[in-house]
């Protein structure tokens, strides 16, 4: 099955060489082509990509806003004529960067990495717990004790009901990480484990009594989400 | 399966093509490789848009509007990466940052003129190419 792209680029030039490259390599098919951010998140709302080839610098809604705005986290290649984004992409997680013009080498090897991290990401669906490093040693813990992670800083805090462990790491690197299928993130700084959730209420919900903001981007992932009778 | 000779000629036309030195030849070969359809299509909306985009930047300079020049500015320099255009384009992103501190339209008056007469000579350039290219390519046809 081919990797499902969009490509949102204010330069047509940009959007039409992108698409060559596409069509040539046979694995990636493009839905379609946004001139702006805007248009992008109004179809990434009712529509699941696996892959949002993504300029930065675009008028109005900039890239990194649009990935800001995003309820779940398909894989991203930025595309863009600088070279400072570099540690915003880092810190977004983006799969790849490719500087604009690019070559076709460049181009497969930055669809390799999608490819590699899509099965890296196939497998975390049927993990049942996952290692972080806390304290000098690495601890293992159950998905299921796990109530919600939460983010300080360049830190992040693994919610246990008898337990804090503090670990270096960002909530938009966890996203990729934890199984899906139990963790989702519901703001920008907490993923929280569903299953656990006692209840919610307008925009806040609760797990073991702590009170978890969620923001107007997530909520209707969170609302699908839930199994509401 | 047949060779023919009409064969063996296109082959030999396809390897003869070459971008013309006043362009980053290397660069352009490793952007495009033998995809010369490909890079009809791309120097001509190049050409295109550079044109619509500097008559953009032109009106937003004349209009003292520098971040809209800025913006103008950024747009148009990738562009010429994918003509193989790559002095033009580091000259641009060097006045993007020129747009990006400049406080009044006078300061960078002396930038865009120099601006606006090396992306004359490009489309030139960018012209002659898509006449090459256009003529290798019918030949295909």
């Amino acid at each position: 099955m081919k990797i499902q792209s969009i490509i949102v680029e204010d330069l047509q030039v940009a959007a039409d060489f992108l698409k060559r490259f596409c069509e040539k390599c046979g694995v990636v098919e493009v839905i379609h082509h946004f001139l702006n951010a805007e248009d992008a998140l109004h179809y990434l709302k009712d529509n699941v990509v696996d892959l949002i080839f993504l300029d930065v610098e675009m008028p109005g809604v900039s890239g990194f806003e649009l990935l800001d705005q995003l309820v779940y986290t398909p894989q991203v290649i930025l595309t863009t004529s600088k070279t400072e984004y570099a540690y915003n992409a880092f810190q977004y997680n983006v799969t790849d960067y490719l500087k604009k013009p690019f070559t076709y080498q460049r181009f497969l090897e930055a669809i390799q990495k999608v490819s590699k991290k899509s099965e890296q990401e196939n497998g975390n669906a049927e993990q049942d717990h996952l290692f972080i490093k806390s304290d000098g040693k690495l601890i293992r813990l159950h998905n299921d004790d796990i109530l919600f992670i939460e983010s300080m800083g360049d830190y992040v805090k693994f919610i246990t009901p008898s337990k804090k462990y503090i670990t270096h790491n960002t909530i938009k690197n966890l996203e990729t990480k934890v199984n899906p299928q139990v963790f989702m993130k519901v703001h920008r700084s907490y993923i929280v484990n569903f299953t656990k959730i006692n209840d919610i209420q307008e925009n806040v919900l609760f797990i073991n009594g702590n009170m978890i903001p969620i923001s107007k981007t997530h909520k209707s992932g969170v609302m699908q989400k839930i199994n509401i009778i | 399966m047949f060779i023919t000779n009409c064969d063996m000629y296109n082959e030999e036309q396809k390897i003869s093509f070459r971008f013309s030195p006043e362009l980053d030849v290397d660069f352009l070969q490793e952007l495009y490789g033998d995809d010369f359809q490909q890079a009809e299509m791309i120097f001509e909306s190049s050409a295109q848009q550079l044109r619509t985009e500097l008559s953009l930047a032109e009106a937003r300079f004349h209009d003292g509007d520098i971040p809209g020049l800025k913006k103008a500015v950024h747009k148009i320099k990738p562009l010429f990466g994918y003509i193989g255009l790559n002095k033009i384009m580091s000259e641009f992103a060097a006045f993007e940052q020129e747009c990006a501190q400049a406080n009044e339209p006078a300061s960078v008056e002396t930038g865009f003129q120099h601006m606006r007469m090396i992306a004359a000579e490009a489309l030139q350039k960018v012209d002659n190419e898509i006449k090459r290219l256009k003529q290798h390519n019918t030949q295909y046809l």
